[in-house]
């Protein structure tokens, strides 16, 4: 058996791979568009948990009022618009708003005169996470007025010093962490429906009896899902570069990295194709695996972050050391202790066992459908 | 160049605490077209899958083609050639692909690999199907383009599973007709199937198993013969008593006798002298109205040796 030959084969296969995959649109469709939807799906829940709806009630509309509510929309934690009592009453229990802010009469004439203030603020708190946002950003919308307002007065303040060079906004940083996400998802859903395929219609036969090692077959579907998994992560990569505009500072990271994230997952994919056998079982387990690796893994923030036990089941993810490793090559910085080298290692690792385990169970099972 | 295409010695596999096969020894010489036969779960797909080297066995040995398979079962791959039950064709693609993707699987060299193809498909009878999807083929067209895939590297053995297993009678004779020819050119064929005719019109020589084990070995005919070489059906009125079937059965050369319903089958050895008793007997004690004498089937042969129905 010539090398001449298995590169016939690895060729032959991955062709044949493709091919199939791209006339059965349904499983093309949903291995290109599951990690897009994932992207977007996620960015929807970020964007839309980010800030909270409220309603103002301006019962005094001077300058100072005016520089209140100027504040609270600098806080980065309101969806803010002006209603009547009536309307923004109706809107709180029709259940379109968080809150409902009021600014009261002689809001202005009662600062002058340095007399205290009670700002009515109702909440519906009927989900504690939304109901703290409000809890916290309304008095500190308070302070920040105050200290633009009357600076002579506020005098104590926080000096801020940066660790980076510059902020990195919720959603680039989400972004790149759900990328990796859909990178894992669209490598091992096209692993485990190729494999999954030919036990399930028994063209595995047809492969298992080829005068040519399992390794060489495997590695020809690795190579066919590769290219649909490429597909997908290259339209997650527009998404996220053209669309979002979170552009990668180094990107022959993004490319290394990403390269190593395909290989190990798709070896995944080849084992778990392998194990069930079926595609309609390889793509709710492919999503089954990602998904709970992918929130163990800090995709928020630093893992680190989390707490101990948090941080110590984040430290055994491979998606941890994968997110790391994609947030230094889009935005320089590094989210975890270990540091670059250590992130290579660890995925260099797994890739390798992935693809150890892959070949050893695909070349067990052979032919038994 | 051995004579001996398949050579099986003491092959066991175990599964767990279950037997699938039982110390299975036999020889299968080149040339020729060899059945094994046995009813589901009998133990043929576990032998066919050590035979080809996609299951290694308990114990025992096997030697295909000279070649020790399980020393070097890729090496052997090469002059395998296989028609699974289930065609394991690639449904979304052509004819032509199907075809091209085994040449590359096998290294079959590109030069004259068209004219190969051509020649395949104009024999499969499917050379104006040529670029159609294998999923808008008939049952009987897969089966033909599934059997010429498995010649495109010229194999030594052909192994061929329920070869016209859910195909009509017209496609049935003619991959009959192919298979005979392969025989011509020297292949030899390895055929399992449920189909006893098929196996008598085939098969120079027919293996049963049953439960792991070889239960007989021998070309159809001899196979037919050791069973009896005569089969009478006869229906008499009244039905026939306990009295005339211990009679029947207690003649020189009668093998078996069953009664039932007015009939009486009498199976015998030693040709129109025990058949002249036997018939004498029955009406010396009731009225004959009706007598047939014909050769023993092998699915009477398959009864006698299993217990059961080939299809059970």
């Amino acid at each position: 058996m010539s090398v001449r030959h298995n590169l016939r084969v690895v060729r032959a296969v991955a062709a044949a791979d493709i091919k199939l995959t791209l006339r059965e649109p349904l499983f093309a469709i949903i291995g290109v568009l599951i990690p897009i939807n994932f992207l977007l799906l996620f960015l929807l829940f970020a964007l839309s948990g980010g800030q909270a709806p409220i309603a103002v009630v301006m019962n005094d509309r001077g300058p100072l009022a005016q520089q209140f509510v100027q504040a609270m929309g600098h806080s980065s934690s309101f969806i803010i618009h002006t209603a009547s009592a009536a309307d923004a009453e109706h809107e709180i229990h029709s259940g379109t708003i968080v809150a409902v802010v009021t600014v009261p009469q002689e809001f202005d004439a009662a600062l002058a005169a340095k007399a205290r203030i009670d700002l009515p603020v109702e909440v519906n708190n009927l989900n504690v996470d939304f109901t703290n946002d409000i809890r916290r950003a309304v008095p500190l919308s308070i302070t920040s007025f105050y200290a633009n307002a009357f600076p002579d007065q506020v005098v104590v303040t926080a000096h801020e010093s940066d660790v980076q060079a510059a902020d990195t906004g919720y959603i680039p940083y989400l972004a790149v962490s759900i990328m990796v996400a859909g990178l894992m998802l669209a490598s091992q859903l096209q692993g485990s429906v190729n494999t999954a395929r030919d036990y399930e219609l028994g063209t595995i036969k047809e492969l298992a009896l080829a005068p040519v090692s399992r390794l060489t077959i495997g590695v020809g579907k690795v190579l066919g899902a590769a290219a649909l998994a490429a597909a997908s992560a290259l339209l997650l990569f527009t998404v996220v570069v053209f669309f979002l505009g979170v552009r990668p500072l180094h990107p022959l990271e993004v490319l290394g990295f990403g390269l190593l994230i395909l290989a190990a997952f798709l070896a995944l994919g080849v084992l778990a194709g392998t194990l069930v056998r079926r595609r309609q079982q390889a793509i709710p387990l492919s999503i089954a695996m990602v998904l709970p690796l992918f929130f163990l893994s800090g995709p928020f923030g630093p893992a680190n972050w989390l707490g101990a036990l948090p941080g110590a089941i984040a430290a055994v993810s491979p998606l941890t050391y994968a997110i790391a490793a994609f947030q230094h090559a889009f935005h320089g910085y590094q989210t975890a202790p270990q540091g670059l080298s250590v992130d290579a290692i660890v995925l260099a690792g797994f890739a390798l066992a992935a693809v150890g385990s892959a070949a050893f169970v695909f070349g067990r099972r052979g032919a038994r459908h | 160049m051995t004579e001996t295409a398949i050579e099986l010695a003491g092959l066991t596999k175990r599964f767990g605490s279950f037997t699938a096969v039982d110390g299975l020894s036999l020889r299968v010489e080149r040339g020729e077209i060899f059945g094994l036969l046995g009813p589901n779960g009998s133990g043929k797909t576990t032998t066919i899958d050590m035979i080809s080297g996609l299951s290694r066995p308990t114990s025992g040995a096997i030697t295909v083609l000279g070649i020790d398979v399980l020393a070097d079962p890729r090496k052997l791959r090469r002059s395998l050639g296989t028609v699974p039950q289930e065609n394991a064709l690639y449904e979304e693609l052509t004819a032509e692909a199907n075809l091209r993707f085994h040449a590359d699987l096998f290294d079959v060299p590109r030069a004259g690999l068209n004219e190969k193809i051509t020649a395949l498909l104009e024999l499969a009878q499917l050379q104006e199907r040529r670029k159609s999807r294998v999923s808008t083929f008939s049952g009987g067209m897969k089966r033909r383009l599934a059997l010429v895939r498995a010649m495109l590297h010229e194999p030594e053995l052909l192994y061929f599973d329920e070869p016209t297993l859910g195909v009509d009678v017209q496609s049935r004779h003619a991959l009959w007709d192919r298979i005979r020819e392969l025989k011509e050119r020297g292949t030899t064929v390895l055929i399992t199937s449920n189909y006893l005719e098929e196996a008598n019109a085939l098969c120079d020589r027919l293996a049963i198993i049953d439960r792991g084990k070889l239960v007989a070995l021998d070309s159809p005919s001899n196979l037919r013969r050791s069973f009896g070489d005569t089969v009478l059906e006869m229906r008499t009125h009244p039905a026939p008593g306990d009295d005339v079937v211990r009679k029947v059965r207690a003649l020189p050369g009668v093998v078996s006798v069953i009664a039932s319903d007015g009939s009486l089958k009498v199976t015998v050895e030693g040709g129109a002298d025990v058949t002249g008793k036997v018939v004498t007997e029955v009406v010396g004690t009731t009225s004959l109205e009706e007598i047939q004498s014909r050769e023993p089937s092998l699915d009477e042969v398959f009864l006698s040796l299993t217990g059961k129905e080939l299809r059970e």
